[in-house]
């Protein structure tokens, strides 16, 4: 143990006298800090827009509830939030909560139109993301790395020591062993002090620590050795550099964009616009074509309606409420389109990401962090099933018992009971989990 | 030891009597086995197709300088090398204290301190920080008292011992590095070049400390290219060209091998294309 402990002593020693691999740790910390602290920052942000928009939100169906009777016109006014809020681990790989929404306001209008209304927002805004924690350790720390490690070798044969520290060291661990691992350590620190910090502000399981520090110490341990292999290979350090500089380019760049590219070449997908205008046309045209088109279309999908569809008058809130759902109906088939699409995406980018060490493991603390796609599938298939919800509620009403008791609007479905009574099954979401 | 009469002085030397000497040679390798602590035996190494060393035999023993003298790219860092065991011999024998280097490589290293050509040290690390760093790689620890012994023993300006070595000449590098040698304690040392590029003032101090130290029993083997250098220090001298041996000078009994006749030889040698 002290042979152990003298030689890296001595190594630690060694390192702090060489000051721009000072500085380079220096930068190391500084910038995984930052990412963590504008990941803390951005989960903040978005659990106090959830409080605020939740407590508004209950405050506005209550003064909803005292100013409208009518089963439809509370169906009609009373929105409902529903959110996606983030885990313990957000922080860390805020993933793709910036392209996919976390948050929507529905009411009992057709559902399409409502989920896919921020697609039609300028997705260039989105594309640039945010500097994160699994940004930092899969894009950013390879070139540490690689920095920290290229000339380990190439350095001691060009300067001419080489020889001479090989046959003075007592052992191959006294010297290079020794030198790997104070390096290894200290870059391990600098990364992951911040994260260790950033989860213990978050509230981050134990477990999950344990894992993303496993998945870093492999990721890292990975390019550590391609350095060192390469390293030892040739006696130029900025040739051995150019040439992992060049690896590190192709695995964090190219190829998941030449990926990204391949897939939205091969993977065909419906705008949400057109799913958009295509619900919002069928839901327009309802208001010109015979009421009984619409309540055969609705009673076609809904058969336990079937008694309840005659109509008494020239508007009945049934018949909206109808055709909003036909409408839905309609542009199913574009829908499913949609989400087949994205999750062929999901599958293909992850035969992708074999290919790419860096993007493997952004998907893996995305996965963990519940801040990806499949996330983002989960969110909108929960208020699919929360809008099914209020469907089930509003519609005996509507159909049948006409104006909601206040005992009745007290059990109004909310999003968070929907959610907690879900099962969590992968296959719910059509996507297999590994 | 070895016998004390010089051998082989012709020049030029007609292949004939090159081959004779080889004779003397290993008759005199054979007399001094028994105290030899680098044993050479017929060592071939090639690199592909290109021979380095051919059927390269001498010896070295304890107490004695041997200095192998060659124009560049005769072979004479290939066998620092093969003796240090970066290099795998593709036939024959190196043993270094009886042992063979290439199944005893730690054993061999820890016996040998290796001088290269152009001593770098770490130029941000003084010359004491240097030495104590590569005496804890050796897993060797020597007080500052030691330490300051050995600086003087190698003349190391004092005021330099504390100060960045990156303000060194090449001398103070090599007294350096050859005070590191001496704190390693070690029996052997491998010179590679030692003389080339120090002022004469330099190279007359670094032949007396070698000569120091092969008076207190340390086996030294030294590649050069400096006739005159290798007749100052050194007991024997071999002439290396193209890997091979092609004569060995042995210096009389208090006395210093010619330097004219090593001259001859070896510009003879030179201007066969060596």
């Amino acid at each position: 143990m002290s042979y152990l402990f003298l030689h890296l002593k001595r190594e630690f020693g060694f390192l702090l006298r060489q000051k721009y691999l000072v500085v380079l740790l220096l930068c190391t910390f500084a910038v995984s800090a930052f990412a963590v602290i504008s990941g803390l920052s951005e989960v903040s942000q978005q659990r106090e827009t959830i409080e605020r928009l939740k407590s508004a939100d209950l405050t506005e169906r209550l003064n909803v509830q005292t100013q409208q009777t009518d089963a439809g016109m509370l169906a009609y006014y009373t929105f409902h939030l529903t959110y996606s809020a983030p885990s313990n681990l957000a922080f860390a790989a805020l993933g793709e909560r910036d392209i996919y929404p976390w948050k929507h306001r529905v009411n009992l209008l057709a559902l399409e139109g409502q989920i896919y209304e921020s697609d039609a927002q300028n997705p260039e805004l989105a594309q640039a993301g945010k500097i994160d924690f699994a940004f930092v350790l899969s894009a950013l720390a390879p070139l540490i790395v690689i920095l920290l490690f290229h000339d380990l070798f190439a350095n001691e044969r060009t300067s001419g020591r080489y020889d001479l520290l090989v046959t003075t060291s007592s052992s191959y661990f006294a010297l290079w062993g020794a030198r790997i691992l104070v390096r290894f350590i200290l870059l391990l620190v600098c990364l992951m002090l911040p994260f260790y910090g950033g989860a213990y502000v978050a509230g981050s399981s134990i477990y999950d620590v344990l894992l993303i520090t496993t998945m870093c110490v492999a990721y890292l341990v990975f390019w550590a050795a391609l350095c060192i292999w390469m390293g030892k290979q040739a006696s130029s350090a900025p040739r051995v550099a150019s040439a992992l500089i060049g690896i590190w380019v192709l695995v964090a760049f190219i190829i998941p964009i030449l990926g990204d590219l391949a897939i939205n070449k091969i993977v065909h997908s419906p705008k949400g616009g057109e799913i958009v205008l295509t619900q919002r046309e069928a839901v327009n045209d309802a208001w010109d074509l015979p009421k009984q088109i619409t309540m055969d279309a609705f009673v076609a999908s809904n058969p336990q309606w079937k008694d309840h569809v005659d109509m008494q008058s020239e508007f009945e809130w049934k018949w909206y409420y109808a055709f909003q759902q036909v409408g839905d109906e309609k542009a199913a088939e574009l829908s499913h389109a949609y989400r087949d699409a994205a999750r062929k995406k999901y599958q293909l980018a992850g035969m992708v990401s074999w290919f790419s060490p860096a993007l493997l493991l952004q998907r893996s603390l995305t996965r963990k962090a519940k801040t990806d796609a499949i996330a983002a599938f989960r969110y909108e298939h929960q208020i699919r099933g929360f809008h099914k919800c209020l469907r089930e509620f509003y519609y005996p009403w509507l159909f049948i018992k006409g104006e909601p008791t206040k005992a009745a609007l007290n059990n109004m479905p909310s999003f968070s009971k929907t959610i907690l009574n879900e099962k969590d099954e992968p296959e719910v979401i059509g996507v297999q989990l590994k | 030891m070895t016998t004390s009469t010089a051998i082989n002085q012709r020049s030029p030397i007609e292949p004939q009597r090159v081959e004779q000497t080889r004779n003397k040679a290993s008759n005199t390798t054979q007399a001094t086995k028994n105290e030899a602590v680098i044993e050479v035996d017929s060592l071939n190494f090639s690199i592909k197709n290109n021979i380095i060393l051919k059927n390269l035999s001498f010896s070295v023993a304890a107490g004695e300088v041997y200095a192998l003298l060659g124009g560049n790219g005769a072979g004479k860092s290939s066998t620092l090398k093969t003796l240090l065991g970066f290099n795998k011999p593709n036939k024959g024998s190196v043993k270094v204290v009886g042992k063979e280097v290439s199944k005893a490589l730690d054993f061999v290293r820890g016996k040998t301190a290796y001088l290269p050509e152009s001593a770098t040290l770490y130029p941000h690390l003084t010359a004491r920080e240097n030495v104590e760093y590569f005496l804890s790689l050796a897993d060797i620890k020597k007080s500052d008292e030691q330490i300051n012994a050995a600086f003087n023993r190698v003349a190391l300006q004092q005021d330099a011992w504390d100060r960045n070595m990156q303000t060194y000449s090449k001398g103070m590098r090599q007294k350096t590095a050859i005070a590191l040698a001496i704190l390693r304690e070690a029996p052997i040392f491998l010179l590679d070049e030692p003389t080339s590029g120090l002022d004469p003032v330099a190279i007359d101090e670094f032949n007396q400390l070698v000569r120091e130290l092969a008076l207190t029993g340390a086996t030294i083997l030294m590649v050069t290219h400096d006739v005159y250098g290798a007749c100052q220090v050194a007991n024997r001298i071999g002439l290396l060209k193209n890997g091979e041996l092609v004569g060995e000078f042995n210096a009389p009994e208090n006395g210093r091998i010619n330097t004219e006749q090593v001259h001859a030889a070896f510009g003879d040698y030179k201007s066969r294309g060596n």
